[in-house]
């Protein structure tokens, strides 16, 4: 009886052992949760590698580059198939990613590339253009202030940035600041950070009303420091998306609503929603294909009260919100 | 007598912080000539200006500072009201968003009454501040040690609330908390209410002097008849309480919750405001009215920041320096020095009762 139960459990053992070797191991290093945006890139991630039936390990680092650190090793010593990495800092992880390198994982760098990305290997990259949406937000604002028949008037443009130092901070803010150039009635008089958050934003955008005789404009390096600052441009007695053209980013769920109550004027997208590159890119390396350094750019819309007017220098044209407010997951 | 008097003035903290105060306010009004003026909204029913601004935006960390004035005059400190803020608004978000399963969408409460929203986590940080009261008075834990624990577990307690999601609300009465308002912006109300209550309470009931009996000699004071654990359990139950109030406003004003940012740093703030308002760290005296005034320098400083306009790269240097500053006005030899030149003759040295 002992024996045949040993037998049993020998089988198992060995058959499960096939059954684990035929399912990839997908290792997902994230930063933590610190926003919607956050939340909706891990759920889309985390739920399409589940989906396919791959072994998921999750790594949430709570903004902590050590733990990030940790978890890239412990990814290691597990013997992962392939590593997913966002980085919660740009730098300091030459060291890790080299040992990645060395234990031969294939690397797929999500979001935020870190500075070393050119001294290590890595099979694939992918995230947003900061650069290129804060382009888009200048111009689709320059394009909506044409068509309201105001671009002879001199507008004044405050800007809330987002966290000092961030890439998709400098990166919005050099494409603003780019494409303002082409546009001299757009003036920026104010610019200071919110630090990508509601409650930050409000008391900067309180002393921008304070401190400024007007204010035409207001980009938002991101939709939630532009609804936090339309709750007290509210209270200051002002109508948001009339008084004030307020142009946001990201293009949550929550700033649909804010364009359709008329208090938003329009949002550059910066989807979180990886989980199509990511399970085609893995499925295509192991199908032996090969991808070069650059990083990949996911398609991106921009979203307004009416639609039809052009956001980008190859001339893209936005899309009207309600009609697509009932598609988006978050 | 006149002349002792004033001496005495010169020589107090509060003075100094209010000097602060006005010199912070005077620069800000010369860069802003409009900058003390009133404007009357009439959509919102109140009235608005810089000097409201300074009140509302002090108005979380003049909440805690309340309790945590009777902290620190026990000698001790609370490290865990910025995270336990993070905790009230969790339960509470959650509470009014119980629909949410993925992700997160504005939409309508379901649990009611509304009271249970507000409710509810007010008990639960009071319990949580009675869980660092039992650590520090029970087990005689050092209060910066006992109070780490929440600081660090706070945060986590809020993400496994909500889930690690932010949601958010558009429930019309829980927005009024942080962003309505009657004459004057909710927040204002709401501190007037606490200071008042907590003034009331530490000044006309003994409660006061017991604590500041504590912080001097805990044995001395539990050997003459006072129940010193039980006076620091309060002060720590109440602590936790308007941590929790604190946290309630803050995730109103934003409609949202946010266990990463929320109170980040703000036991900081609030020690500093207590010091700031001359309640020395080493516990005893106490004064409520310094700690008001400790928070509005602080909040005054930063609105002055924004109205220079100062590189956002240097923001916070720029704060440390003027904070730098106003400490160092209010230190013991430069305070002496002070009453010695306003006065313009020696006097003997005598310092303060308990210097």
């Amino acid at each position: 009886m002992k024996k045949l139960l040993t037998i049993v459990l020998a089988l198992m053992l060995v058959l499960g052992m096939t059954v684990n070797a035929s399912a990839l191991t997908v290792a997902f290093s994230q930063i933590g949760q610190e926003s919607d945006w956050r939340t909706a890139n891990t759920d889309d991630v985390c739920g399409a590698v589940e989906a396919e039936g791959w072994t998921l390990v999750y790594d949430d680092a709570q903004q902590k580059q050590e733990n990030q650190v940790k978890a890239l090793r412990n990814f290691i010593s597990q013997g992962v198939d392939y590593i997913l990495f966002t980085g919660v800092v740009s730098s300091g992880w030459d060291e890790v990613l080299k040992e990645v390198n060395e234990a031969e994982i294939p690397l797929i760098l999500l979001d935020r590339i870190p500075d070393c990305a050119d001294q290590i290997d890595y099979v694939a990259a992918f995230g947003g253009d900061f650069v290129e949406e804060g382009r888009r937000m200048a111009y689709w604002t320059a394009n909506y202030v044409e068509k309201l028949g105001r671009s002879a008037e001199e507008l004044n443009v405050v800007i809330l940035e987002g966290t000092t130092g961030s890439d998709a901070a400098i990166g919005r803010a050099k494409g603003i600041a780019e494409v303002l150039e082409d546009y001299p009635n757009l003036k920026v008089v104010a610019s200071q950070t919110g630090n990508f958050s509601r409650a930050e934003a409000q008391p900067v955008m309180e002393s921008f009303l304070k401190s400024l005789d007007k204010i035409d404009v207001l980009l938002a390096h991101n939709d939630d420091m532009a609804l936090g600052a339309i709750e007290i441009i509210k209270n200051a007695g002002l109508v948001p998306g009339k008084d004030i053209i307020i142009v946001g980013c990201d293009a949550p769920k929550t700033a649909f609503d804010a364009i359709l109550a008329g208090e938003m004027n329009a949002t550059i997208e910066c989807t979180p929603l990886y989980s199509r590159f990511v399970v085609q890119t893995i499925k295509e390396l192991e199908e032996g294909k090969e991808f070069d350094k650059t990083v990949i750019h996911p398609e991106e819309g921009c979203f307004d009260a009416e639609g039809g007017i052009v956001y980008s220098a190859d001339g893209r044209v936005s899309e009207k919100a309600a009609d697509v407010i009932a598609d988006r997951k978050y | 007598m006149r002349k002792q008097h004033l001496d005495g003035i010169l020589k107090s903290k509060i003075f100094w912080a209010i000097i602060a105060e006005l010199a912070i306010l005077i620069v800000c009004g010369i860069l802003r000539p409009d900058f003390f003026r009133l404007k009357w909204i009439d959509q919102t029913g109140m009235w608005s200006g810089s000097l409201i601004d300074i009140i509302n935006y002090s108005s979380e960390i003049t909440i805690i500072a309340m309790g945590m004035s009777m902290v620190i005059a026990l000698g001790g400190t609370d490290l865990s009201v910025g995270s336990l803020m993070a905790v009230s608004g969790a339960i509470a978000l959650k509470l009014l968003r119980w629909d949410v399963v993925e992700f997160p969408t504005p939409g309508d409460f379901t649990v009611r009454p509304f009271a249970l929203v507000i409710l509810v986590p007010l008990v639960v940080c009071a319990l949580m501040g009675a869980f660092n009261g039992t650590l520090i008075s029970r087990f005689k834990m050092q209060p910066i040690i006992a109070t780490l624990v929440l600081m660090v577990a706070g945060r986590g307690i809020a993400q496994i609330t909500t889930n690690g999601k932010q949601f958010t609300t558009m429930f019309e009465p829980f927005r009024q908390i942080g962003l309505g308002g009657f004459i004057v912006p909710m927040p204002v109300i709401i501190t007037i209410v606490v200071v008042t209550v907590m003034a009331l309470f530490t000044r006309k009931t003994s409660f006061g002097m017991f604590v500041e009996s504590v912080g001097i000699n805990r044995n001395a004071s539990r050997v003459s008849g006072l129940r010193s654990n039980r006076i620091i359990m309060i002060v720590y139950i109440i602590t936790g309480f308007l941590a929790g109030i604190s946290g309630l406003i803050y995730s109103s004003r934003i409609s949202s919750c946010d266990s990463n940012n929320a109170g980040l740093n703000y036991e900081m703030d609030a020690i500093l405001a207590v010091v700031i308002g001359g309640t020395s760290m080493t516990g005893g005296k106490f004064s409520l009215a310094g700690t008001v005034v400790g928070s509005l320098v602080i909040r005054t400083i930063t609105t002055l920041v924004l109205f220079l306009g100062i590189n956002p790269d240097a923001i916070m240097a720029i704060k440390a320096g003027i904070i730098a500053v106003v400490i160092v006005l209010q230190s013991e030899p430069v305070r002496r020095k002070m009453s010695e030149l306003g006065k313009n003759r020696k006097q003997a040295i005598g310092g303060e009762a308990r210097a």
